[in-house]
């Protein structure tokens, strides 16, 4: 069973859809065709909702969710690294 | 397939799904007086606010449109109006009326609160009983009005519960039925998704009018809306970003075209058939339902992440979640749990089925949990400050 859910084959990030402990390889599957997936190895502990890079993800690149920018990245992501407002922030608002 | 409700047809043809006897203070002031016939007169329900002295200008314009549509509303079958000052209470009263509903008068200079509450309750009392006598009976689901919006998300609600909420949308314009939806901070980042949805281009620039409007506000306040946009829970549940957060939003919207934009003075028309209307409105849950209340909603799909328990007064708030941590620790307020589709359990289109069936359950009657649990939450929007 997928343990996460991506929006877009071009996203940037799975959510988790359960709790996820650190070393887990998690199944997240993409929503536009449930049956394709990919695996992923978490770095950090992932709370229910929140988000794992699929990808490395360097400091000041743009972060793709539902194939669209959601923000930049403040500093570098690693691939399975958790996704937060500590390492990425809006282009909107917010300093 | 059609469906049909069973629900009170009223004197203009509106069609409600409650049937509350109001009492409606008109300011701040009123709100003793109008809270005691609600506790000597069984079945009447009362609206306590803090606003309505010393308004001007658009603001006050809003609070009547606001008290007026309130008691129009179809879910009313009949309305007392207390104020402290008549001619107040009497421009509200008469919008009122234009819908051929009962609805009466009671000012508090002159009289006092005990007189006032006496000579009120003695008509709150005929209101409640005439009410009781009105019936339920079939009518098509296209006389419905709607709305939607999502509170205390995070990111079940874009993955799961919108989409499902999505799926009731398209299936009630396409019946007819009229769907308001709103939010307007909360599109930033999606702004260009909707504008695209407009059915025409003078839609599409009202709509970028309201929007820059609102955040030309939040531009020259100098604040920065991290922590209150996405707010504190949203965060929690996972969400980064207002452009992540209105992204989850629109997916509710489901997939027709948007033909109807009302700025906050807008009456939204009825019987148009098959009409899906941005509402410029606040995105504090109590705020936005009470707006669409106003302008006629009957029945509110709430959806939440982390948990919000808004209600209102007059109309069933349903409360939808996709957070399985959220429908366990908050089961009191949930009524329709999606998150077996978070598994892949369930397809979107059954969601939608669930969300859908459990909604006309609601129509003809049922109770949502936020009305068995009184959250009667009704908040007049303000826009500046009084005189």
């Amino acid at each position: 069973m997928p343990k996460g859910l991506v929006h877009s084959k071009n996203d940037d990030v799975c959510v988790a859809t359960t709790d996820i402990r650190k070393g887990e390889e998690v199944i997240c599957a993409y929503l536009e065709n449930p049956s394709s997936y990919v695996i992923v190895k978490s770095e950090s502990d992932i709370p229910l909702g929140h988000k794992i890079a699929l990808r490395d993800i360097r400091k000041g690149e743009k972060v793709l969710k539902y194939d669209r920018v959601i923000g930049v990245a403040t500093q570098d992501i690693r691939k399975g690294e958790h996704v937060h407002v500590h390492n990425i922030k809006s282009l909107r608002w917010g300093k | 397939m059609t469906s049909t409700i069973k629900a009170y047809v009223r004197e203009n043809g509106a069609v409600g799904v409650r049937n509350h006897v109001l009492v409606l203070p008109l300011d701040d002031l009123s709100n003793t007086a109008a809270t005691g016939v609600a506790k000597l007169i069984r079945g009447t329900t009362v609206i306590p606010h803090p606003y309505g002295r010393l308004q001007f200008g658009r603001d006050l314009d809003l609070l009547f449109h606001i008290l007026s549509g309130t008691g129009a509303n179809p879910n009313v079958a009949g309305v007392i109006v207390i104020g402290i000052e008549e001619n107040w209470a009497n421009k509200v009263a008469d919008e009122i009326a234009k819908t051929g509903k009962p609805v009466e008068v009671f000012p508090i200079e002159g009289n006092g609160d005990l007189r006032t509450i006496e000579k009120a309750s003695r008509k709150a009392l005929e209101m409640v009983q005439e009410a009781s006598e009105k019936q339920r009976t079939e009518v098509d689901i296209s006389s419905v009005v709607m709305s939607i919006k999502c509170g205390e998300s995070d990111t079940t609600s874009g993955l799961a519960s919108n989409p499902a909420v999505g799926v009731v949308v398209d299936r009630m314009v396409d019946q007819g039925a009229t769907v308001m939806f709103g939010e307007t901070s909360e599109l930033t980042g999606a702004e260009d998704i909707v504008a695209d949805k407009m059915a025409t281009p003078e839609l599409r620039e009202k709509f970028m009018k309201v929007f820059r409007e609102y955040t030309e506000v939040i531009e020259r306040e100098g604040v920065d809306l991290l922590g209150s946009q996405p707010t504190q829970g949203n965060i929690k549940g996972g969400l980064s970003t207002i452009e992540e957060k209105a992204l989850g939003n629109i997916q509710k919207l489901g997939h027709r075209k948007v033909n109807c934009v009302l700025d906050y003075l807008d009456q939204l028309e009825r019987g148009k058939g098959g009409t899906l209307c941005f509402v410029n409105t606040s995105s504090a849950a109590a705020e936005a339902v009470t707006l669409f209340a106003a302008k006629g909603s009957v029945v509110h799909l709430f959806t939440t992440g982390q948990g919000n328990v808004v209600g209102h007064p007059l109309i069933p708030v349903i409360k939808i979640t996709a957070n399985p941590k959220t429908a366990a620790q908050m089961s009191e307020h949930i009524d329709v749990d999606v998150s077996d589709l978070l598994d892949l359990k369930i397809s979107l289109e059954e969601a939608g089925e669930r969300v859908y069936k459990y909604m006309l359950r609601v129509l003809n009657g049922r109770l949502t949990r936020a009305e068995v649990l009184q959250h009667d939450e009704f908040s007049p929007i303000k826009l500046y400050i009084s005189a």
